[in-house]
């Protein structure tokens, strides 16, 4: 089986890694992190904080850009140019195709999210040596788990588009359904919290009912998004590391597996 | 080779034609009615779900956002130089900042060290540090400003000498600190909280000498404690202040008058109130004389 995937999944990688769009966000992401030494600088005390913020702020949203205009152009365009006759016409099932795509763009994402982490790393030791004295909490510790954690929401966000875009009919609706679903996972819990107790302002069951259900649906994209503790070196409970990840992977596995499901019925034009 | 030099000379003056343009445009949008400067912020739970996963940014733009607003308003000539919307949006913006990010320092320092002296919001300023003593929960500095704030602006010594006691029960403070803390909750009469607050300071104390100082004082303290509460069961006894602090024994309340571990006398004042001929000492907090700062 792996030996099938894999040669799938590699040239899913290196394609996307010979994208344009991969170099240019690549290039964002450096500025972004130049930046982060002009803002950490209007800084009175937390410099370390606003530096850490901005590193890993940066990784994160680069690596959105990833996901949403790397990697969904990477599943559509074997089927808007026709290429996955090609594939498919080799010894290779649909649900295998699904998940060696799925397996090179994880990896795309993974190797994305690292290079990104040592950028973030090189700009954090650099500010960190200019102003030594603003650090008085630092731990990288955190800041690597966070980084993890980041990679981790964005290969469930591919698994997520996996999905979209095998019921979808063009790339640019998985992109939509894309962007909303990680607009609403990682929103999600805060309606909750905010219809289940509302202040101020009245909610009908109808709508608490609704959030609820959306709820189990849609992936807790805030749960990995541990942001403040890694600026903050708050401390991070082994056992919330542990059921998070089980978490991200089951849904992982459940959303890929739907996906390959669905794509098996899926008629190419 | 003509027309590439036409082509460039076209291209520059398109380019100054852009320049003076967009000079004009500015100065004329202007001249449009503007809403002014100082204005909303989004609320707290809005804020919360728009910013998704970049809070903590998010908590930064805001503090620098506050930063901008204070800092453009030393240009101006007029006193005082920020107008009380100003101020409410300035604290708006903090709020914000802090709703985001609780552990971010900087808005509560920014807030402290211009809200109260300049604006006098002293409350609002107070209810900032507060926040920011809940979450940063190792940091002393901030009830140590709520602390003063309570007492210098609020004159409330008995919250200036919880807020201290928190403080002091966090790492890094002088001794100094604590022992303030320790006599302003000794002047608001609440002996039991600066009992309590001592016996915090003894179990984060190492130096031998602190640590027998600091034992003395407790004991005159509980001394005192003993007493006042002997004086409060006579009252509600007899529904009158004891005479003199020798009727509580008489009444069987108390066994005996505690001894005062510095030397003096226990006496009692007309409102019950009790005192001792060593008072001097305790409210100085020493009896050998030397600062207690390390």
């Amino acid at each position: 089986m792996m030996r099938r995937l894999w040669p799938l999944a590699f040239i899913t990688f290196k394609e996307g890694t010979r994208n344009k769009a991969f170099y240019g966000i690549s290039l964002l992401a450096i500025v972004l992190m130049g930046a982060s030494f002009f803002i950490s600088g209007l800084v009175m005390r937390d410099v370390g904080k606003v530096a850490v913020d901005m590193a890993v702020s940066t990784v994160s949203f680069a690596g959105l850009l990833v996901v949403f205009f790397v990697g969904i152009d990477l599943m559509a365009k074997d089927l808007d140019k026709r290429t996955i006759y090609m594939v498919l016409a080799r010894p290779i099932s649909r649900q295998q195709y699904i998940i060696g795509k799925f397996v090179g763009i994880s990896l795309l994402v993974v190797v994305t999210v690292f290079l990104l982490s040592v950028f973030a790393a090189i700009s954090i030791s650099t500010i960190k040596w200019a102003n030594p004295d603003y650090f008085p909490r630092f731990s990288w510790g955190p800041v690597f788990l966070a980084e993890a954690f980041i990679a981790l929401s964005l290969v469930l966000l591919s698994a997520l588009s996996f999905l979209f875009a095998s019921v979808s009919s063009t790339s640019f609706i998985t992109m939509v359904l894309t962007i909303l679903s990680y607009i609403i996972g990682q929103s999600l819990s805060s309606v909750k919290a905010i219809v289940e107790s509302p202040q101020d302002i009245t909610v009908s069951p109808v709508t608490v009912a609704l959030v609820r259900a959306a709820y189990y649906i849609f992936p807790n994209l805030s749960l990995f998004d541990i942001k403040a503790q890694a600026a903050h070196s708050l401390a991070i409970p082994s056992a919330f590391i542990f059921w998070t990840v089980m978490y991200g992977l089951i849904y992982i596995v459940l959303v890929i597996t739907f996906a390959a499901l669905l794509f098996t019925k899926k008629e190419f034009p | 080779m003509l027309r590439v030099r036409s082509s460039a000379l076209l291209l520059a003056a398109i380019f100054v034609l852009h320049i003076f343009l967009l000079q004009r445009a500015a100065t004329e949008s202007k001249m449009l009615p503007a809403a002014p400067e100082s204005g909303i912020v989004l609320p707290t739970p809005v804020l919360t779900i728009t910013s998704l996963e970049f809070k903590g940014f998010v908590s930064d733009l805001l503090f620098i956002k506050a930063l901008i607003l204070k800092g453009s308003t030393y240009e101006r000539k007029e006193e005082p130089c920020m107008k009380p919307e100003e101020w409410q949006w300035f604290n708006s913006i903090l709020i914000a900042s802090t709703d985001l990010d609780p552990y971010f320092i900087d808005p509560y320092l920014l807030a402290n060290a211009h809200m109260t002296w300049e604006a006098g919001m002293v409350r609002e300023t107070n209810e900032l540090l507060e926040k920011g003593t809940q979450y940063r929960d190792w940091d002393w500095s901030l009830p140590f400003f709520a602390g003063f704030n309570s007492f210098f602006f609020l004159h409330d010594n008995a919250k200036a000498a919880e807020l201290l006691a928190t403080a002091a029960q966090r790492p890094g403070p002088s001794e100094q600190l604590l022992s303030l803390a320790a006599r302003l909750a000794y002047t608001e009469k609440k002996t039991e909280n600066a009992v309590m607050f001592l016996e915090a300071i003894l179990a984060k104390t190492e130096d031998k000498q602190l640590r027998k100082q600091y034992t003395t004082r407790i004991n005159a303290l509980q001394a005192r404690l003993l007493l006042e509460r002997g004086v409060s069961s006579y009252k509600k006894k007899f529904g009158r202040y004891p005479a003199v602090l020798q009727d509580i024994i008489k009444a069987g309340i108390m066994p005996e008058i505690p001894r005062d571990p510095y030397g003096g006398k226990f006496s009692m004042g007309p409102q019950g109130q009790v005192a001792s001929t060593s008072d001097h000492l305790l409210m100085i907090g020493q009896h050998s004389g030397k600062p207690m700062s390390r």
